[in-house]
């Protein structure tokens, strides 16, 4: 039988062809190279439901493809250290490979008639940065080594940057690729200094196996093993700990979490189909995926995880306040999107990986969901993206409404779309392990107050979208769209709908079914895998123990959900309160000061304003140092020889008897110097 | 391939070259209508670089090296082919290919050029034998093979007044400097009694009172190796044969002759004087040229930058350059392990130098050829005109002064990284200060060519020519710069190889 696994390749190259393709011959194809691109990524698709059932047959693979720098032993460095290319396929990159690939397909799809419906120019150019940034991120998920994991890290940076200023020409666009670039460059310089700390620890920066990093880091910890290099006498915990914060970094900046997320909202500048593809399946989802990727590394230091699950619950709660407020269809979605890659932070610190990754995979479709019905909004009213023009669209586009209302129930976490699932568990996982945890518990409270606050901009989104008299000409009569648009949402809506019972937890702890939680035992290896990179394994390496409430374990089950579903409720019919009315005025006056507060983003954008010219200012210092003392110091070298060599030129007089004469001095001055020296005389 | 073949086949290069020398001689002399400009440049061109095919096969099928047997010797051990000689005849014959196919097109109006081709290969012989030298007699022999043709080569204008008078100053200091080698040499067999390199180094060992006597020969014979080097302080004759020769010698000059001259320093002083022995007998001919390489390249560097002139710049920077590669002698030590790292780097440097110091002075040619002048100023803009050579210009000058990603980097990387392993910090950093100076003449040279506007619309007219041999030259000596990067992991092996076998 031909090997999935010998095809793990093709699923990267196949888009990044597309990108070639497109780049090269783009202008000469009809729509602009689509079509390579849907193929491309058609067949990466079916490749990797290919792999994903090779992984449920009960295999799994680890082999590293090619040694760009030292193979063979003769490695870099005192500790050997050799740079691979290599594909790691386990459950959890198979199922990552499935979303990533279905969510680029759909885009691809979705981009027919959102760009090329609508007459947009660089097709071409865009065509060949969807494939390039698909393929950036299938090369992240099958990485086995950190340090490749980061090359393709910082490709899908690079290709955000690209894709988010494609309408280079406006003032608005550029601007916000360079903040998105600018600001997770700075996440990713820890990141990178975390690699290089990775390969001076432990030699290696394999994820999987008996020599991987976290493999020796937990050796190391257990006293049956030791690492490479420590710096300065620290702890081998605490350098652990500032290991796993340097990497986090990295994940910070891409996952947008506080203090790193302000480049996210301004990232709706690009066109949305992109913005489809880096909230559900790409960039953002980098960062928490790199977190799951080397969970058995970070399941070592306690103090890593709950910084995770502290910054994780409140970026949750923080961005969704500030998605209350917001005016424009795509700013509400973008903090929603910063807000939930919080909650999966925030079962990442708890513990909670198989939740984390639940989320991870719900929230890939309803968001990819969302964002496209939101661009279907967006083509229907003539690129106009404000919510108080729009109004009573769920008439006139029902397929979009109902497939948008899916995906915000789903977002809501309303029972039983997938998203109550993801979210149930992750509030669960937290609450259980928070006893005794001060930093997880102030993250499960932030967490758990967030709810309402999603499920009421959520729905106060739908409600002025869709519902409502229309409040503009465009919203009377918006534009048809067509099957290449109502195509990618009829799917993701189901997916929304169905995805949360792949892993139904809580029913089968309440009524004692056994064998539906399919993610957890699929994640656990219970069909294959490679040993070390299991749920199983990261819940014995990690620092919790579970303690119940009231009724044991099914009792806070119940509790939970029961306590999660009704915040959610309330918010959606607070929400339907004072929105669900044919004419809907705008509330935020009642909230007073602080309504300018979350106008404004808690004024974060211009904290960091401040602090780059706080940073210029230090610059500036430097500059003035390196101005007066360090040039100085070159300058006058320069004139120093530019002085001794007015004088050297002038020995070249153009006389050959004085010429002679020196040469003959020179000599005897070296015969008289080496013979007085060594003794030739005496 | 020893066993197939006599042994004499180690010599095809030298003969190869000689013969070509003659071909053209005899042409010219027999048949003076038979002769033209451009059949003696591919006569010549083809010589060498037919030539250079036998010594790169020579260096494949391994002759010389250690895993065939070691050295070739020929004629009563008057000869010897080594990897080391090899590899440096590739870099003669390199450089003369180069040299005169853009000389085709630099006499273009020249009445008499077919001697010019003869003489270069003449020259181009004389290093080959050089490379292979065995024995002090054959060592001068052909210095002088090497010499000769040159002081004629240098005042090859014979109407033209500076290119007379410097070839004058050449022969002047060069007939004193040929005099102080030769009485070196007599000093050295007065205390060995022997010529043949390895017995002198023999003898070395057990020297009974005669210290002084081969001391004195060897500073002399230290000397002889400066002037065939340019280095300080038997540097004068360069900064004006260099400018005042034709382009085409002065790139010969400056990158193959040199390069013959560090052949000798690099043989005499491992096989006649090796450094053990010469420490032990309290000759410290180490420092001597540790005092030369510092003083050279300083003053070359210097120099260098108050130049008006980019010929006379180039002069000087070469000068400076012998400085750098004169690091390879001084940084030997007596227990050193990394002496054949070092002297192989400067060998690696040399081939480098080769093809950038060569391709640098082929540019001068050219601009000579167009006749816009000498100076940075009357550069200025030519890029516009002459994009590609122009790129190429700038390729040179920033390999020359050792910036990544060009080859010139690697080169000096590994020199004063094998100067710091030897224990000779003093002496890398040195060379890194003087190559921060040297990045700023050069510069002024790109600075000029790509950024400077010219000073007025018309003084580019001049560039109504596009003499394609020299553009050949030119870019394949650039091409050469930049596949040297990535090729420099064979050279260096080869090098160090090379001078590895010599300790």
């Amino acid at each position: 039988m031909v090997d999935a696994f010998a095809y793990v390749p093709a699923i990267v190259l196949l888009p990044f062809f597309s990108f070639l393709v497109a780049l090269g011959a783009g202008r000469y194809l009809p729509k602009g190279g689509a079509f390579g691109g849907i193929a491309a990524t058609a067949g990466s698709f079916l490749l990797s439901l290919w792999v994903l059932a090779t992984v449920a047959g009960g295999r799994a693979y680890n082999e590293t493809l090619y040694y760009w720098a030292s193979e063979g032993g003769a490695g870099i460095g005192p500790t050997d250290i050799e740079l691979t290319f290599g594909v790691l396929i386990d459950p959890l990159s198979a199922l990552m490979l499935v979303i990533v690939t279905l969510v680029a397909l759909l885009v691809h799809v979705f981009s027919l008639g959102y760009m090329n419906d609508e007459g947009e120019t660089g097709l071409p150019r865009y065509y060949a940065g969807l494939g390039l940034f698909t393929a950036s991120m299938l090369g992240f998920v099958v990485a086995d080594n950190l340090l490749m994991a980061f090359m393709f890290f910082e490709l899908v940076g690079l290709c955000s940057y690209l894709l988010i200023g494609f309408h280079f020409r406006e003032p608005g666009p550029p601007s916000a690729a360079k903040k998105a670039f600018l600001v997770t460059r700075f996440g990713d310089y820890f990141f990178l200094v975390g690699v290089v700390a990775v390969f001076a620890t432990f030699g290696t920066a394999t994820f999987a196996g008996e020599g991987s990093f976290p493999a020796l880091a937990d050796a190391a910890l257990n006293g049956s093993g030791s690492v490479a290099w420590i710096p300065g006498g620290l702890e081998l915990q605490t350098w652990l700990t500032i290991v796993g914060l340097l990497v986090l970094g990295g994940v910070v900046g891409k996952s947008a979490q506080f203090p790193l997320h302000t480049w996210l909202p301004d990232a709706m500048e690009g066109p949305t189909p992109v913005s489809a593809l880096i909230h559900a399946a790409t960039m953002v989802a980098a960062g928490v995926y790199l977190v799951a990727r080397m969970y058995g590394f970070y399941a070592l230091t306690p103090t890593t995880l709950a910084v995770i699950a502290f910054i994780g619950g409140f970026t949750a709660l923080f961005a969704a306040t500030m998605g209350l407020v917001k005016d424009e269809l795509k700013q509400v979605l973008a903090y929603s999107t910063i807000s939930q890659y919080g909650y999966m932070m925030l079962a990442l610190g708890a513990g909670g990986y198989v939740a984390a990754v639940f989320h991870l995979t719900t929230h890939a479709f309803f968001k990819a969901l969302l964002f496209l019905g939101a661009g279907a909004v967006i083509i229907a009213m003539h690129h106009n993206e404000d919510m108080w023009d729009m109004g009573g669209l769920k008439s006139k586009m029902p397929v979009t409404y109902y497939t948008f209302l899916a995906g915000s129930l789903a977002l809501a976490g309303i029972f039983p779309f997938a998203g109550f699932w993801s979210k149930d568990e992750i509030l669960y996982e937290a609450l259980v392990h928070a006893p005794g945890e001060p930093l997880l518990f102030g993250g499960y409270l932030m967490g758990l107050l967030a709810v309402p606050v999603t499920a009421f901009y959520t729905f106060r989104m739908v409600f002025l979208t869709f519902h409502g008299e229309p409040r503009s000409a465009t919203a009377r009569d918006p534009e048809p769209v067509r099957w290449n648009v109502k195509g990618p949402l009829a799917v993701l809506g189901t997916l929304a709908v169905v995805t949360g019972f792949i892993n139904m937890v809580p029913v089968q702890k309440v009524l004692g079914l056994e064998g539906i939680d399919v993610l957890h035992r699929w994640l656990d290896n219970e069909w294959g895998g490679i040993d070390g990179l299991s749920s199983h394994h990261y819940a014995d390496l990690g620092p919790y123990s579970s303690e119940y409430l009231v009724g044991g374990e099914v009792g806070t089950v119940l509790v939970g959900a029961a306590v999660s579903l009704g915040l959610a409720l309330t918010g959606v019919l607070v929400a339907w309160r004072l929105y669900n009315v044919p004419s809907p005025t705008e509330h935020t006056a009642k909230l007073g000061g602080i309504k300018d507060v979350l106008y404004n983003n808690y004024y974060l954008d211009e904290l960091q304003v401040w602090l780059a010219y706080r940073t210029e200012d230090v610059a500036g210092g430097a500059d003035t140092f390196d101005q007066g003392i360090i040039d100085g110091v070159v300058n006058g070298v320069s004139s120093v020889s530019l002085f001794g060599g007015n004088r050297i030129r002038r020995i070249q007089t153009g006389i050959v008897s004085q010429y002679t004469a020196i040469l003959t001095l020179g000599l005897v001055a070296l015969i008289l110097v080496l013979g007085v020296t060594g003794g030739w005389f005496l | 391939m020893g066993n197939v073949l006599p042994p004499v086949t180690a010599l095809l290069p030298v003969l190869l070259l000689a013969f070509t020398g003659l071909a053209l001689l005899l042409v010219d002399t027999v048949r003076p209508d038979a002769r033209s400009n451009t059949s003696s440049a591919v006569a010549a061109a083809l010589g060498s670089l037919v030539a250079l095919a036998a010594t790169v096969w020579l260096t494949v099928t391994g002759v010389g090296s250690a895993d065939a047997g070691g050295a070739v010797l020929l004629f009563a051990d008057a000869i010897k082919v080594d990897t080391m000689a090899l590899f440096f005849t590739a870099i003669f014959a390199s450089v003369t290919s180069l040299v005169v196919v853009a000389a085709h097109d630099y006499f273009h109006d020249h009445a008499d050029p077919a001697a010019f081709y003869s003489l270069v290969v003449f020259a181009a012989t004389g290093m080959a034998l050089l490379a292979v030298s065995n024995s002090l007699a054959v060592v001068f022999v052909a210095l002088e093979m090497v010499s000769l043709p040159s002081y004629v080569l240098v005042a090859f204008f014979k109407k033209n007044r500076g290119s007379v008078e410097a070839g004058m100053k050449y022969f002047l200091v060069g007939a004193l400097s040929s005099a102080i080698f030769l009485f070196g040499i007599s000093l050295v067999y007065a205390a060995t009694g022997s010529l043949i390199l390895s017995d002198v180094g023999d003898a070395m060992g057990s020297l009974d009172g005669l210290v002084g006597i081969a001391g004195l020969g060897i500073v002399m014979i230290v000397g002889g190796v400066a002037f065939k080097t340019a280095s300080v302080p038997f540097h004068f004759w360069a900064p004006e044969a260099y400018e005042g020769a034709p382009a085409p010698v002065s790139a010969f000059l400056s990158s193959a002759s040199k390069a013959a001259g560090f052949v000798v320093a690099f043989r005499l002083f491992t096989e006649a004087f090796p450094v053990g022995a010469s420490l032990a007998a309290d000759i410290n001919w180490v420092l001597a040229f540790g005092v030369l390489a510092a003083v050279t390249m300083t003053l070359g560097n210097f120099a260098a930058a108050v130049q008006e002139e980019v010929k006379r710049m180039l002069a000087y920077s070469s000068i400076g350059h012998a400085g750098y590669a004169l690091i390879g002698v001084a940084a030997l030590s007596a227990d050193g392990s990394g002496n054949g790292a070092v002297m192989g780097a400067a060998m690696a440097h040399l081939l480098v130098y080769g093809f950038m110091n060569t391709g640098a002075f082929l540019f001068v040619a050219m601009a000579e050829r167009w006749g816009v002048g000498r100076t940075f100023q009357d550069y200025a803009g030519l890029a516009r005109r002459a994009p590609v050579a122009s790129t190429a210009m700038a390729v040179f000058m920033f390999s020359l002064a050792g910036l990544p990603p060009f080859a010139g980097f690697f080169s000096k990387y590994f020199l004063f990284m094998g100067a710091i392993d030897n224990g000779f910090v003093w002496l890398a950093a040195l060379g890194a200060v003087n190559s921060v100076i040297s990045l700023y003449y050069y510069s002024r040279v790109v600075k000029a060519l790509f950024i400077d506007d010219p000073e007025s619309s018309s003084s580019l007219d001049a560039v109504d020519v596009r003499p394609t041999a020299l553009y050949a030259a030119v870019v394949f000596a650039a091409v050469a710069t930049v596949l040297l990067l990535p090729g420099f992991g064979p050279v260096i092996e080869t090098a160090e190889a090379a001078a590895s076998a010599l300790f």
